[in-house]
């Protein structure tokens, strides 16, 4: 990128306080219509949760652990439940796996729309596809409640199993909100996907190619939206995916649109798992007893959430709380790649909404 | 003996006058948005068609200048701390803080944690929502009392 | 290349500098490195065996043995695997040569184990404060062992 001498570089603070940018601020290097560097300032929403997971026993520490980012939070509770399971050996039975499945897929859902209808609110269709996202929402998260007994905070995964079995009445509910939101699809591709104003703030905007997006380690949807295949459900095989069929949405543009296609067929995939999850649902116990002192050890779990993979790597010293819990936050390696991107690929002022709600950080994730 | 204008005339006016805006303010106040942490999916919600904020005159908003109510909903960082601090003091008055979630109220299941603060250390609030994250129906519960504390006059 | 085959290949081209290997699970392998060795390792993982997805760097705390120890943790897109790659240095003068030459990324997760830990990583372009606010206290870790959180 060339800067020539006769423009002048304003330092512009995007945030912390600023809808489009949530609890974030990026300072931008720009010279009022080109941007030429992104500079993130982490730190705004720390809550040093690595910090006080070593306070918690385990099934304490499910409650901080999923407001890492409780928009998705069976996904993140998942990663740290797995990793002590991959510490102290403990096998799941086959429900339990099939019933956060369920739970897992909806969680992912519920993320998505959150990403498309505040994509969608910053590139200025506030009421039309927020609106419906949120009312979208509210099916799920009725379903979550059945469930679980809360909206969006679950802590429904235990190390063992799960906290309760399917009720009465839920996979009837489920059938009719995934045929009734297939439906919705249809109206968010026509709509929104394929409308022509989005597609010229959306399309061959924050190009990120293929062996960028792996050198600076982007995460999710943003590396599969640059034509890379990898998702932690087929490589790791954990819970029910492997006895399920499901495809990994992969796109090669590796544009804003792309990213946010891949969102979209991920969701299409969701629904066809929930469907698969609830008909070949196996009989036998939700859970198994576990003590609540574990053997020394140490586990490491991968697990695809909504925004990327999550690590979870923890250590124990044979108590009943955690020696260290690492977490490695896919928002974290977002947002550096949204922070290289004025390097690589043109960027205006007015792209930096689409192009940071297309990467979908989610701030609390990143700070921990 | 003069005519007492300010207390027969000008008093009462004043009195009715304050009244209305009371009861005008109290049907449109505008929030800046201010979500920090993990209830703003739930705030969102309370923004959605099932629970619509919007028909009690709660619009969020971009800029601080322009609203009458901070709604923090979220955690308080140290951080963060200072901003809220400025952001506060450029509001206008008539101005009123609500403090939604758990964690601005008393830091939330992040008692321990060696970087939040309450937003009681930082700006004086009016209105508490507690929950963790709180139901829309209890924002909204939120929303009530605040427009009930707007209609005394506080 | 099988996990076996990697550790293989790095203790042949490294050989003291290796001071423990393990294949913790299938797919994932683990090793321990002298300080001096660190960059030259990474980049041999990097170039010759294809670890070119970064993922994150850590630190855990260990006063009884007296020691912090950093983890890298690299994927590799074309073997499929990942790596754990550590380091040990002295709890009381905790100094590492910088990765962030090697896997662009670790800039940032230096810059977190700093100011968590302590540790000064020679070579780091930019050492300052990333979560925590900018007047926080000198010479106070967080999440050192000996900072204890308020018992509630």
């Amino acid at each position: 990128m060339v800067v020539s001498e006769a423009k002048e570089i304003m330092r512009i603070s995007w945030g912390p306080q600023h809808p489009m940018s949530g609890q974030f601020r990026f300072i931008l290097e720009t010279d009022g219509e080109n941007v030429y560097e992104i500079i993130p300032d982490f730190g705004f929403t720390h809550r040093g949760i690595e910090k006080i997971l070593e306070y918690r026993t385990f099934v304490q520490g499910i409650v901080p652990f999923e407001r890492l980012a409780m928009v998705d939070a069976a996904n993140v509770g998942l990663a740290y439940v797995r990793a002590i399971e991959d510490a102290a050996g403990i096998e799941v039975p086959k429900r339990a796996q099939y019933i956060r499945t369920i739970l897992c897929e909806i969680s992912r859902i519920n993320s998505h729309l959150y990403a498309i209808g505040l994509a969608a609110e910053a590139a200025g269709g506030y009421p039309a596809i927020f609106l419906w996202t949120t009312a979208d929402r509210e099916l799920f998260l009725d379903l979550a409640e059945m469930l679980t007994g809360a909206r969006w905070s679950y802590a429904f995964f235990i190390p063992g199993g799960v906290r309760a079995d399917i009720p009465e009445g839920f996979k009837e509910r489920a059938l009719k909100v995934l045929s009734y939101f297939e439906k919705r699809l249809i109206a968010y591709r026509d709509s929104w996907l394929e409308n022509e104003i989005w597609l010229t703030r959306s399309r061959g905007v924050g190009r990120l190619s293929a062996e960028d997006a792996i050198k600076l380690g982007a995460a999710g949807p943003s590396l599969r939206g640059s034509g890379v295949e990898l998702d932690m459900r087929k490589e790791e095989k954990y819970e029910a995916y492997e006895e399920l069929n499901f495809k990994v949405a992969v796109q090669k543009e590796g544009d804003c649109q792309a990213r946010f296609m891949v969102r979209f067929l991920e969701m299409i995939e969701s629904t066809k798992i929930i469907r698969q999850a609830l008909e070949n649902l196996p009989p036998g116990p939700f859970k198994k007893p576990v003590p609540p002192k574990l053997p020394k050890g140490e586990g490491f779990a991968r697990v695809e959430t909504a925004r990327g993979e999550m690590d979870v790597h923890v250590i124990l010293d044979g108590s009943d709380k955690p020696y260290r819990v690492k977490v490695c936050a896919p928002s974290f390696r977002n947002l550096y790649v949204i922070s290289k991107l004025p390097k690589l690929t043109k960027i205006l002022v007015a792209d930096v909404p689409v192009v940071i709600w297309s990467f979908d950080p989610w701030y609390l994730d990143a700070d921990r | 003996m003069s005519f007492p204008i300010g207390r027969v005339i000008l008093g009462p006016v004043e009195l009715v006058l304050r009244k209305v805006f009371d009861w005008s303010r109290h049907y449109s106040l505008w929030p800046a948005h201010f979500v920090t942490g993990c209830c703003s999916p739930e705030f969102m919600q309370t923004a959605g068609p099932r629970y619509d904020m919007e028909r009690f005159g709660v619009l969020p908003l971009a800029s601080v200048r322009q609203s009458d109510v901070l709604m923090v909903v979220g955690l308080v960082t140290k951080k963060m701390a200072k901003r809220i601090k400025l952001l506060y003091d450029q509001m206008p008055e008539p101005k009123y803080v609500m403090a939604i979630g758990a964690c601005p109220i008393s830091k939330g299941p992040f008692r321990e944690s060696y970087s939040i603060v309450s937003l009681d250390e930082v700006v004086p609030v009016d209105v508490y929502v507690p929950g963790c994250p709180p139901r829309p129906e209890a924002i909204l519960h939120g929303v009530m009392l605040l427009q009930r504390l707007v209609l005394e006059g506080r | 290349m099988s996990e076996e085959e990697v550790i293989k290949a790095i203790s042949e081209n490294f050989g003291e500098l290796v001071v423990e290997s393990k294949v913790l699970r299938p797919k994932k392998v683990s090793i321990t490195v002298k300080p001096e060795g660190l960059v030259s390792i990474a980049t041999f993982l990097r170039d010759s065996l294809g670890f070119d997805h970064p993922l994150g760097a850590g630190a855990i705390d260990y006063p009884a043995e007296n020691k912090i120890q950093m983890v890298y943790y690299i994927w590799s897109m074309n073997r499929r695997m990942l790596i754990m790659l550590r380091a040990d240095t002295p709890r009381d003068n905790p100094r590492l040569p910088t990765l962030s030459s090697v896997w662009d990324q670790m800039n940032l997760h230096e810059r977190e184990a700093w100011e968590m830990f302590g540790i000064v990583f020679e070579g780091h372009p930019r050492l300052e404060h990333l979560l925590l606010p900018e007047d926080w206290e000198e010479g106070v870790y967080p999440l050192r062992k000996d900072y204890k959180l308020p018992e509630r």
